[in-house]
């Protein structure tokens, strides 16, 4: 293979100050890039391959089959959220934060509504601060599931992934009677939320926290002890401590290598402090690490979703939505019935909130890391800019540094353990 | 009640093959008896421990008054608010000076289901129904016009209604 086949596979069109046509070479910066030896082979995995998760493609260089160099290629996914929403009202952003983390729907909304009450400066009632936890609890069991799910799947091991798809289901059929959506919840709004539990719905998520640490534990039998599971990923895909935190990672990816930061902890919102639970950490940074910490932090969720329960059985009368008309729209029935607050629905339709002119950075422990929602207003009812920091997309960039010097069936075990989602990282 | 930091330790036994298949075999071989949970979806649309619930986000319907009108006064509300920019409305007013659409077409095709528009309809016109199965052989017939939503005999979910004090 010649140099020149090498540049351009290695490189990805762009244009240059001046605007004209430019190659930009791929890789990671500040590294030479060596001359391609003729044994060395180039594949690509992608971007319709099952075990990417997604559509990321990657480019890898083998020498046999040591891989060499990762290069991961990203945006076929991109859908232009952030833009979207500079031409949408902060409400009718939410719908766009479904899609995002598409795993865990619920905790972008609550990222999404905790961020703009952040920029107005609302103190939301202490119902919806616990329903929001659940919310949260329940995206980040559902998220982990299908991360252990479809890594087993990658390994060889398909039986759990039906164990943990079932549960799933159960929890999608809870988001299913609350929220009247499956996938697409769009459960909050800014000061509130879009609808309350309906009556004996909390019976049924009870039951979830009753049945799924047995099945979890079903899991643990599977897995923890299991040689092939060990062989795959103990001391595969070790990341150390201060790379870990160069490179800005979060999430369980972060708490393998043994850093205890969990936003949850460090800076707590909705009252998480108040809450019994363990951070898990993990000690090697290896693949297994990741997956001992995942597993226990769905214990712990469930943990927390049966603390939330017992709260929320106590706050059973207790208003659920601000008191503050500038961002709740009247009752449905208050607006049909009386002319003020029919002008004051259609007002607010209308108009939109507007929250102050500011900025206003909000982080939250979504599954996969911190997600970060960043508006910019300028005082009126859409965003100048929304910016997402999204977990996956910055866990990503380590990728690289994990597989390279690995095998090439490592870079399937260790693309699992980052646990992406394209949605999120092209948004 | 206090948040702590659990180190995850390794198993301390040596891991096996012959031990851990022969477990997870057993563990396999025992969930043959349990009760099975696939639903035959199109044969059966609902078992004793799922139906579709009252509050599902689908297919739209207009709810019409005893002459068989549409309650819609064209207040232009569920346009303005749709994140999807699906409803078209051209608003029209009759001799008596009440206002009613001329045109309100809603494409099923960009809609995303977000139930915005029954949210904000101050005349509980146009609703999100408990109704998912809209396949079509055509494109054209995803735009939903006046006749078709009103034709709908779905029922219409729960959010933002009175019968679910709980939905808002
Ligand atoms: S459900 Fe949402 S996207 Fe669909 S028409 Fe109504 S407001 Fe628009
Ligand atoms: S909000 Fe209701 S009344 Fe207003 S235009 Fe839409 S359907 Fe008609």
């Amino acid at each position: 293979m010649t140099t020149r086949t090498v540049e351009f596979e290695l490189s990805t069109p762009g244009v240059d100050a001046a605007g004209r046509d430019i190659r930009v070479p791929l890789g990671v910066p500040g590294r030479e890039v060596e001359d391609f030896p003729s044994e060395h082979v180039l594949i690509n995995i992608g971007p319709q391959h099952p075990a990417t998760h997604g559509v990321l493609r990657l480019v890898i260089e083998l020498d046999g089959e040591t891989v060499v160099r990762c290069i991961p290629h990203i945006g076929y996914l991109h859908s232009g959220f952030e833009k979207l929403a500079e031409y949408r009202h902060y409400n009718q952003i939410i719908p766009l934060t479904d899609r995002t983390d598409y795993l865990a729907p619920m905790s972008n909304n609550v990222c999404l509504a905790l961020a703009v009450e952040k920029l107005m400066d609302i103190e939301i009632t202490e119902r919806c601060q616990v329903l929001r936890v659940i919310a949260c609890e329940m995206s980040r069991i559902i998220s982990h599931i299908v991360w252990l799910g479809t890594t087993g799947i990658d390994l060889g091991a398909f039986t759990p992934f039906l164990w943990l798809f079932h549960q799933r289901e159960l929890i999608y059929d809870l988001q299913e009677s609350w929220t009247g959506a499956r996938l697409t919840t769009s459960l909050t709004r800014v000061g509130g939320m879009m609808a309350d539990v309906p009556d004996g719905w909390e019976d049924g998520l009870r039951t979830f926290c009753q049945g799924f640490p047995k099945v979890l534990q079903e899991v643990d039998t599977m897995f923890t002890n299991n040689a092939i599971w060990c062989g795959r990923n103990q001391g595969v895909g070790v990341i150390s401590q201060a790379d870990a935190i160069n490179g800005s990672l979060s999430g369980p990816l972060l708490r393998s290598t043994g850093v205890d930061y969990d936003v949850r902890k460090d800076r707590p919102y909705l009252g998480y402090e108040t809450y019994d639970f363990d951070v898990p950490v993990g000690e090697h940074g290896d693949n297994y690490d990741r997956y001992l910490v995942r597993l226990e932090e769905m214990f712990q969720s469930t943990r927390i979703l049966e603390q939330a329960l017992d709260r929320l059985a106590g706050l059973r009368d207790a208003p659920m939505n601000v008191a503050d008309a500038r961002v709740i729209l009247p009752p449905k029935s208050r607006a049909m019935s009386d002319m003020e607050s029919m002008i004051h629905h259609f007002k607010q339709v209308m108009e939109g909130i507007h929250p102050p002119a500011g900025e206003a950075y909000l982080g939250i422990e979504n599954p996969k890391g911190e997600l970060g929602y960043y508006f910019v207003s300028d005082g009126t009812a859409k965003p100048v800019r929304w910016r997402i920091r999204p977990p996956s997309f910055v866990n990503l960039s380590a990728l690289p540094q994990m597989c390279e010097g690995a095998l090439l069936s490592d870079v399937i075990a260790t693309n699992a353990s980052v646990d992406i989602v394209m949605g999120e990282i092209d948004r | 009640m206090a948040i702590g930091v659990k180190v995850m330790q390794r198993p301390g036994r040596e891991a096996s093959y012959m031990r851990a298949t022969l477990k997870g075999m057993a563990l396999t071989f025992r969930h043959l008896f349990r009760r099975k949970v696939t639903m035959q979806y199109p044969e059966e649309r609902s078992t004793e421990t799922w139906t579709l619930s009252p509050r599902w986000r689908g297919t739209h319907r207009m709810l019409t008054d005893e002459q068989g009108r549409s309650k819609c006064v064209a207040c232009g509300l569920c346009p303005q608010i749709c994140p999807a920019n699906c409803i078209k409305l051209v608003p029209g007013e009759d001799e008596e000076g009440n206002r009613y659409p001329l045109i309100y077409e809603i494409d099923e095709f960009r809609c995303v289901f977000c139930g915005y528009c029954q949210e904000v309809c101050p005349e509980e016109a146009i609703h999100v129904g408990v109704h998912y199965e809209n396949a079509e052989y055509e494109r054209g017939r995803f735009v939903y016009d006046l006749e078709r939503l009103s034709a709908q005999t779905h029922p219409v979910s729960s959010l933002w209604d009175p019968t679910d004090p709980r939905g808002e």
